[in-house]
Order: C-alpha cells, then structure tokens, then sequence
C-alpha cells in the first residue's frame, strides 16, 4: 500500500501539472471568452425573443413576467441596441426598458424607461447593473450581457465537452461577487453554468442554462435559470419565437418606440 | 386511612434499608433524566401552539418572510451624530462582518451599508444605487448620507434615529438558538471598530438567551441557597445534624424527583418551572417540622425510638394529608390556566408536595427507627435544656397571644378596615407586563432598550395584517360561460385538472399561462379565438384579485397610518403605501408634492415593479403577500408595554369602527408585543378562575375535615384577609400585576391555609381536653403558637433566596411569597383567636 502510494502519488501530481500547462499553453482564453461572449448575447445581427420569466420565492410561491426582446447590435462583441417591451402581467403591460448597451468598461451604458400607467418616461442613471431585473434573480447584466472586459480570466480546467474558466472582477468594489467559475461548452461555445462565489468562498448564485436548440444555424438559449443558492429562490426563464437577422430597423430602438410599440415586431 | 398509614409507618420502621433502597431507586432513575434537561425562553411558549393568535402570527412571519432579528446599535453624541466619516465606516466594517458570520441571512440585513438609495440625478433621470457601497471618502459624503437617508421614510428614524445620534443594524437569523454565538461574534467585532462609538447589542433572541443563561443561574444559585437557608433554620430549631438531616433528604428527593420526572416527560424547562426547586424545598420540610416537633416532645429515653415515631405519624397523618392536599390543590388549580408554562409548573408542584408527603410518612420514620441510641438521647438532651432559640420563637408566640386575647375587638375593626381598603386597593390594579422588563434595570438588555427606544421611534414591533377575505375567481367560473372547440376539449381537461394542483391564489396565473402555451401550438382561426377570449378573462381576473394594487385600498392604510401617527403611541408605521409613495415621488420629481399614491391599480404595478429593481427585490414581500392579498403595516412603539400595546389595539379598533374597513377585508394583529397582550389576557382570566376555583374546592375541603361548617368559613379567613390585603397593596402602591405576581395568587391559598389548619384543629382538640374557652386560648399561644411560627419561618425565609436571583420575576415570587407566609401565619394567630372568642357560642361547643 505504502510502494504505492509513494510511486504513483508523485506521478500523478505531475501528470496534473503537465496537464495543467498542456492547458494553458494551448488554449487561448481571451479568444474562448470572445467566442462564448457572441454566442451568448450576438447571435447574428439582430433578434427577437418572447420571454416568460417565473419567479419563484423561497417559499414557492410564483410570481410570471412576459416580455419581448428586441435587439439589433452595433458590433460584434461591441455595442448594442436592445428594447424589453412587457405584457404581462396585464397591469404593467406596455411598460419598456429601453437599453444602449456600451461594450467599453469607461462608458456606462444608456437606460431609458417607460411607465404607460404613469405616463412617464424616465432615464435611469447606471449607477448598479447587478440590481434585480423587475424583480426576478436575473440581473439587469443577465440579460443585457456582462461585458467580457470587466473580468479578468483564468482557464481551471476542460473537459472533453467543457472548458471551466475562473473569472475575477477588475473593479472588484463594483460587484457583490469575488469570482465566478463559468462552464463554457465546447460544442456551442454557449456559457452553460455560472457559480458565483462570496470571498469566502461560498456559492450563493448560480446561472445555469437549461437548454438550448439550434434557431437558424445559432445555438439558442430556450430555457435558463438563476438560483439564489443561499435562500432556495430562484427564476426560470422561457424564450420562444426566438428569430435572428430580422432587419430590425433603428427607429425601432428609439425613444419614440417607448410610447408607441412597434407592433410589428412584438406580436 | 389509619389502616393505611399505620401499615406504611410500621413497615418503614421495620424494614427502613427497603424504604432507603426504594427511595433511591426512584430519585436515580427521575434523577438519571435531570442531563437531558431543555431550556425554554421563548415568550410565545405562554401560548399553546395551537392558539389562534400565535397560529396567526406565525403565518405571518411566514407570508412576509420575517425572521428573529439581533439589534445592534450604534450611539455616537458627536454634532454630526453618526453622520460622521469615522462612525459610517465603523458601520460599513461592522456590517461587512455581520454579513461573514454563518446563520445570518445576508439578504434581510437592514443596515446603512446594505440598503439602496432612489434619488434624482438632473432632470427626468432616477438612480438606483447602494446607499453607502463603501465607506464614506470624507465628512462630506457622511453628511450626504444623511441627506439620502432623510428622503426616504422607510429608513429615517428606523435606519438613523431623527437626532442623528443612533443608527442600527437589524439582523435577521435564521435559526435564534443560534443568537448567542451571533450576538458574541458580533461583539467580538465591535472590539476592533477604532471610531468613538458605543455600540449595543440587543433584540428578542439575545434577549432569549440571556433570559436561558441567567435561569441556570438562578438555578444553580438560588436554589441551592434555599436548601442552605432551610438547613441553618432546622439547626437552629433542632439544634441536631443528625435529625435534621433526614427532611433534608425529603427536601432533596423531592425536587430530584420532580425535576428528573419534568424533563424526562419531554418537558421544557420554562421560567416557571425554572422555581420548581425552590418551591418544593421549603414545603416539603414542612411536614417533616411537625413530626420531628411532636416526636422531640413525646420521645422519652430508653423508649422504642420506631414506637413513638409510628404514633406521632398516626396522630400527624390526616392534618399533613389535609395540608398537603390543600397546597397541592393551590397548585393544581394552576392546571385551569390557558398557559401551558403555567400549567406544567402547577402539574409538577403539585405533584412534588404529595410525593413529598409519602416521602415524609415513609422515610422519617424510617430513618428515626435507625438512629442509635446515643443519638436520641443527645438530642433529648439538647431539646430538653431549653435552647435560646426555641424560647424566642415562643416568647414572639406568647407576645402574639397577648395581643390577640386582650385586643379582640381593636384587632377585628383594624383588619375589617384593611379588608375594606384592601378590597379597593384591588380595583385599582393595573394590569401589565413587558419580558423586557423581567431584566433587572441594570442589565445590558434594558440599557440597550432605553438607548435605542429613546433614540428611534421604537424597537418593539406589532404587525397590523390586512387580508382580502374574498373568494377569489374560479378556473371554473371563467371557463364555464365560453363554449371551447371540440379539438381543446382533452387539452382543457388536462389544464383544468393540472391547475388544480396549483395552490388557490396562483391557479388563474397557471391557467395563463397554459394558455399561453397553446397560444404557440394552435393554428386554426377557432382556437385562436377561443384561446384569446379566455385569455383575456383569465387577465381581467388576475388583476381583479390584487387587492393591495388598488389606490383606494392603499390611501386607505395611509389614513390609518396618518392617524395613528397622531395617538402618541406609535413611532412610526410603514406600509406598503410608503413605498409606493416614495417610488412615485422619485419616479415624478423627486419633490415633496409628489410624494402621494398615484391615481390607478397599474400606476402602482408599474411602480413597484420599479421598487423592485433594485438590490433587495424581496423588500416589497415584507409589506404585500405576491399575491397583493394579504399587505402588513409594522407599527414600532417605544414601549414594549402590554397596556400600550392594549392602547394601540383599542385605538385601532376605534378607528375601523369609525372608518369601516374596504370591503372584504379584516385586519388582524401579529407580533412579540401583540402576542404578549393575548397571553396576559389569557393569563388573568385563567387566574381568576383557578383562585376561585382553588378556593371552593380548599372551602369543601375544610368544612369536611372538621366536619363543621362554621370552622370551614374559620379556616378560610385568615387567607382571604392576606390575599385580599396583599393584591389591594399591589394596586395601592401601584406594581403591575404581572406575570409572577398572578401565578402566585392561586397558589398561597393553598399554601397559606396550613397555618389555620394547624391552628383549629388544635384549638378545637384543646378545648376538647379543658373546657374552657380562655384557657384553650392561653394554651393555643404556647406550643401550637411556637409550632406555626416555625414554619412560618421556615416557608417564608425559605423563599427570600430568590431576592439574590438575577431576574426580576423571581424576585417578586420571592418578596412575595415571603410576605404573604409571613403575614398569613400573623393573621392566623391573631384573627382566629379573636373571632373564635367572640363566635364561641357557634365555635365552642361543649361536646355531649
């Protein structure tokens, strides 16, 4: 027992560390995050989805959201343009998030909204992308897409399906997490699983992908969910009707948009 | 009964290793239980678990997800207060600690650092951002802090007092037996904050537990404190190790045995069995007194120690079974009260003072059939030379005869007159009480009370719960009137009967989204159609149901609140409405003019949809169920009193009287300090019922052991001029009746009715042997006299131990039970003789 221990524990270490730099040395992560970045939040050059979001509290209790997606994006992996036109339920009907998504960690980025009951729009200043989306345990950064820029990453490990990159904050005081571990999947280059970890070390979040089928050649999300590992909570979220390169037109992404829909693409 | 106890005696003193043997199986096997031992501090446990009241407040901690939370706060007198760079930071890192420490639940914690800010930033623009996401860089920003904090109703005078000089950190656990290493980590952060603060650390589970720890030490001091007082009385009455060890050992069988059977029941320690120990010692040496009294005085030398014993118990038997069946009587009526603490502790009492009983009639003798011969002589000797002590005792006893012999008429006038003032005094009791107060003013717990409920607009919480009691739509009803196309026909049963499952307020949303669903699938123009006109039903009816959207309802809380604000007895109250005002006043222009509810059911959907983008979403869900049926207005009172609890309850209740409520709704009340109202409701009441009870039943008692109806009444007298002038004392002097002081009233009747037990039958057995009213009289005041004195002493003085416990409730046991032995044994030797004179006619009556 003890020969063996003593043999093979030192070679297997150093196959892992042999392993380990193999890694490093062949994969280039910034290309990788790139990749899963445009995956996720670029497929062709615009889109719209129909969202359903179901909220569920600690205690089970739900809470539904509808809503549609529009996007249309200004680059690759650079700006974007993106409209959230809400239909349910029916008593916040018609109320919009209008969104000017800049990829550059020096600019904030735009946030409009309209309040049809209220008659009011309203800009909202950046302040804090990692506040509740209406409510639910998406971030507004979870749906507009955290810029791959504001992280630095690391590779931990990969998979024959799955590279696992470890992530840290640039601006570590600007975000309540110390890191995340993301699961990138090789087939799609989708992210799959984000656990978010406190500095001690605790996974309090998770932001997995339930599944996803193939829209017009994109690998598309059609089911996520974000748990809130700490109380039990969590928030599933449906798309349908997911269409790309749609030729969105730019007034559709307008102030004026925000008091007069565009029906011809959320319906 | 004499076949009875003359077997027992005989057998103890002929076999006294079996009575030895068996008494010390049973203390080991109760005693064996004694390690399991559970503390119970939790004030709800006043309540059954069934009771509505704490079923309701329960379920509301439930649908509002509140938890037990620690307090810390923070005082700092500077000109600036908190506001400064120095205490926000010392805030800022105390949080950041708080937030580290396992079992607190990080989302719920209300603190400066962890809740956000709405505010404007220029025209039409609205920022959503933490209110102080690090600490502040320099006195400018403290002082901006102060600004933002005082904009925003729901944390100005909860978050930061309105002089500035406190601020707090609300703490929610999710477990509170975890509160004691919580609460110590927490201080044991506050050690290392540099700024010049004074921090405190206070809150309902730190208050449970502090109450825990200083039970056992009332346990574990005032106790054993007991039995050493009883222990130095005895010496000093008997004057012989020895002899007095044995009612030691009923003492101590006693209270093992009872505790061990307690906790092995399964029973929680609560702060009323807490006293058992101390309750049961002194009674159950009483016992043991008379026998060793009447076996010193008939014990000749060189006589069968085990022969006298077996007469003194046969002649003792039946006044110690009478006596202690009325204590236990006193005790059990306990047993009539809806408080379970209360209960048990009356159950077990009560049980101990018989047990004590057979304890006494079995092993006294036994253990007196095994003192050596030696022993007995010595103590003959002490006994018989007169000892100082026992000469006091009869000098104060012959001083009372006096009195009571030659003064009849003064004395009979004089306690007529304190009956009648005593019976007033009665009325004018207050009834309250507040567990905060059970700590000693100068216990960190009450300094941090006064602090904080000085500084804030109170730390006590009551819940106000409005609840929409309608039904709500059917799936049924909203289908039944739309005829489906055949092909939805397997699809609509199969909805019909999946949303059934749902719970009731989620099934129109799950219908929705069915719908929905289907909405994706269909393609025939007919099913469309269906699909869409149900659809547009199931919408109409969703909305319908969210009560607490509407802007009547809500503007109906804030004219109740507006009014409560205005009763003095509340500090503050929020609702739901404060935050749809203070949203719709940030969304608008963030000015005051338009801090008011907006005009419909939507504007306030679209409002809180906004409130709830921000760090803490689930804030909203502590003030509205997500079903928008069920909203809750948290009042803080400074005052943790029951009576201003009652007040503000009444209040309430007179404004709804006067403003009906929305239609459908009920309003209904949770919380500690609500909770506490019921109880002590419940509490008089059930007292009320026990003493009475007690009362009837010791009266029957009485009149069938003398077999006279007059010596029933006679027996009754001297207990209902003590409780009498002891309750109208409490409501002369203006102490609130509370806790211990309404447990006790049952339970002297029965403890205090010994003396006139002793005292009459006595009497009647000395006039018997003379004949003569003024010399059975004389001969009362001499060893009958000095025999009740003693214990007199021996119960009153039993309890002032309890002066020393570290809780304010044992205290008052304590004074009380002291004064009331006391003063019940002095009306016993001075009202009875007077009376019994003066009935001598009816008293007196020269046997045929």
């Amino acid at each position: 027992m003890t020969t063996f221990k003593r043999t093979l524990l030192p070679s297997l270490s150093a196959a892992l560390l042999l392993g380990q730099t193999a890694i490093a040395q062949d994969v280039d992560v910034n290309a990788l995050i790139q990749e899963a970045e445009k995956a996720a939040y670029y497929a062709g050059d615009d889109g719209r989805a129909d969202a359903r979001m179901l909220i569920v509290d600690a205690q089970g209790r739900k809470q539904m959201r509808q809503f549609t997606i529009l996007r249309k994006d200004v680059e690759d992996n650079g700006d974007q343009k993106m409209m959230v036109f809400f239909s349910r339920p029916t008593d916040v009907k018609d109320t919009v998030f209008r969104v000017e998504k800049h990829a550059s960690n020096d600019v904030d980025d735009d946030r409009w909204l309209y309040l049809p009951a209220l008659d009011l729009v309203k800009r909202i200043s950046a302040g804090d992308k990692r506040t509740s989306f209406v409510g639910s345990h998406f971030f507004y950064e979870d749906v507009s897409g955290r810029a791959v820029a504001q992280d630095n990453f690391t590779l931990q490990d990969e998979t024959d399906e799955k590279y696992i990159l470890k992530a840290t904050p640039k601006q570590p005081e600007s975000v309540e997490f110390d890191h995340y571990i993301v699961h990138i999947d090789k087939a799609t280059s989708l992210p799959v699983l984000i656990d978010f970890f406190k500095a001690d070390g605790s996974n309090y979040r998770r932001v997995e992908t339930v599944s996803v089928e193939d829209v017009q050649g994109f690998p598309t999300v059609l089911r996520s969910k974000v748990s809130d590992l700490e109380s039990g909570g969590y928030t599933l979220m449906e798309f349908r009707n997911t269409r790309y390169n749609i030729d969105l037109p730019d007034d559709v992404f307008s102030e004026r948009s925000l008091r007069t829909p565009p029906l011809k693409w959320i319906q | 009964m004499k076949k009875i106890s003359h077997w027992l005696v005989e057998f103890s003193t002929q076999k006294p290793l079996w009575v030895y043997a068996l008494l010390l199986l049973i203390a080991v096997g109760a005693g064996s239980q004694i390690p399991r031992i559970q503390i119970d501090t939790d004030p709800e446990n006043m309540l059954s678990e069934e009771h509505p009241s704490r079923v309701f407040h329960n379920q509301t901690k439930r649908d509002f997800a509140m938890h037990d939370a620690i307090v810390v706060g923070v005082v700092n007198d500077g000109k600036n207060g908190v506001y400064t760079q120095a205490a926000l930071s010392d805030i800022h890192a105390l949080t950041d600690d708080i937030l580290a420490i396992d079992g607190v639940i990080d989302a719920d914690v209300m603190s400066v650092s962890t809740v956000d800010n709405i505010s404007q930033e220029g025209a039409g623009t609205i920022r959503f951002e933490w209110m102080m996401p690090r600490p502040p860089a320099s006195e400018q920003e403290a002082l901006q802090i102060r600004e933002n904090i005082e904009r925003l109703p729901l944390f100005y005078d909860t978050l930061v007092s309105k002089n500035n000089q406190a601020a707090a950190i609300y703490v929610p656990i999710a477990d509170k037996n975890e509160s004691y290493r919580i609460a110590e980590e927490i201080r044991a952060s506050t050690l290392t904050l540099t700024g010049n603060n004074t921090w405190y650390i206070t809150g309902l589970p730190v208050a449970e537990d502090q109450f825990g720890f200083e039970m056992f030490v009332q346990m574990g001091i005032s106790a054993p404190l007991a039995g050493l007082t009883i222990f130095i009385l005895l010496f000093l009455f008997f004057r012989n190790l020895p002899l007095i060890t044995a009612p030691m050992v009923v003492a101590m069988a006693t209270v093992i045995v009872t505790m061990g059977l307690l906790i092995g029941f399964g029973f929680t320690v609560h702060i009323m069995s807490s006293m058992i120990a101390i309750f049961l010692m002194p009674i159950a040496v009483v016992d043991s007194v008379h026998i060793l009294s009447e076996f010193s005085d008939r014990y000749k030398p060189g006589e069968s120690a085990s022969k006298t014993i077996t007469k003194v118990v046969e002649h003792l038997f039946t006044p110690m079974l009478y006596t202690s069946v009325t204590s236990s009587i006193g005790f059990f009526s306990l047993m009539l009260t809806p408080i379970p603490p209360v209960q048990i502790f009356g159950a077990y009492v009560g049980f101990g003072i018989l047990f004590a009983f057979a304890v006494t009639i079995t092993f006294i003798p036994a253990y007196i059939s095994r003192m050596s011969d030696t022993a007995l002589t010595k103590l003959q000797a002490t006994l018989h030379e007169g000892n100082s002590e026992g000469s006091r005792v009869a000098r104060i006893a012959r001083g009372l005869g006096h009195i009571a012999n030659h003064y009849r008429g003064a004395l009979l006038v004089t306690f007529g007159a304190i009956f009648v003032v005593s019976v007033w005094g009665i009325t004018q009791i207050q009834i309250n009480d507040n567990p905060v107060r059970w700590f000693k003013s100068d216990h960190e717990i009450r300094v941090a009370d006064r602090v904080l409920n000085d500084n804030f607009a109170g730390t006590y919480n009551a819940y106000l719960v409005l609840s929409d009691e309608r039904d709500m739509p059917t799936v049924d009803a909203l289908l039944s009137d739309t005829t489906a196309p055949d092909s939805l026909d397997v699809w609509l049963d199969s909805v019909k009967e999946s949303v059934s499952e749902q719970p009731r307020n989620e099934r129109i949303q799950a219908l929705i989204m069915a719908i929905d669903d289907k909405l994706f699938e269909v393609d025939s123009d007919e099913e469309i159609a269906y699909l869409d006109t149900i659809m547009a039903k199931a919408d109409a009816a969703q909305s319908s149901m969210k009560t607490f959207q509407s802007p009547e309802i809500l503007a109906y809380i804030e004219r109740m609140q507006d009014y409560l604000n205005t009763t003095g007895k509340v500090g503050k109250s929020n609702s739901l409405a404060d935050v749809v005002k203070v949203v719709n006043r940030e969304l608008r222009s963030g000015e005051q003019e338009d801090y008011q509810l907006p005009g419909s059911s939507a504007a306030v959907a679209q409002t809180l949809l906004q409130y709830q983008s921000s760090h803490r979403p689930n804030d909203l869900w502590h003030f509205v169920t997500p079903d928008y049926r069920s909203s809750l207005i948290w009042l803080q009172l400074t005052s943790g009193d029951n009576q201003d609890m009652t007040e503000v309850v009444s209040l309430v209740e007179t404004y709804i009287d006067s403003n009906p409520l929305p239609e459908g709704l009920s309003a209904d009340w949770a919380g500690k300090a609500y909770l506490n109202v019921v109880w002590q409701d419940n509490m008089v009441a059930g007292m009320l019922d026990s003493l009475m009870s007690a009362f009837v039943i010791v009266f029957i008692m009485m009149v069938l052991l003398f077999r006279s109806l007059i010596y029933g009444v006679l027996a009754m007298l001297p207990l209902t001029i003590t409780i009498t002038f002891i309750y109208g004392l409490i409501g002369i002097v203006g102490k609130d009746y509370d806790m211990p002081i309404a447990v006790l009233s049952a339970l002297t009747l029965g403890l205090s009715v010994d003396f006139a037990i002793h005292f009459l039958e006595r009497a009647r057995a000395t006039f018997r042997d003379t004949g003569d009213v003024m010399k059975t009289m004389n001969e009362m005041f001499a060893e009958p006299a000095s025999a009740i004195t003693r214990n007199a002493l021996v119960i009153a003085l039993g309890f002032t131990p309890l002066l020393f416990a570290p809780l304010v409730p044992y205290i008052t046991v304590g004074i009380f039970l002291a004064s009331i032995m006391a003063i019940s044994a002095l009306v016993t030797l001075l009202v009875l003789p007077a009376t019994m004179t003066l009935l001598r006619r009816w008293v007196f009556v020269p046997s045929k």
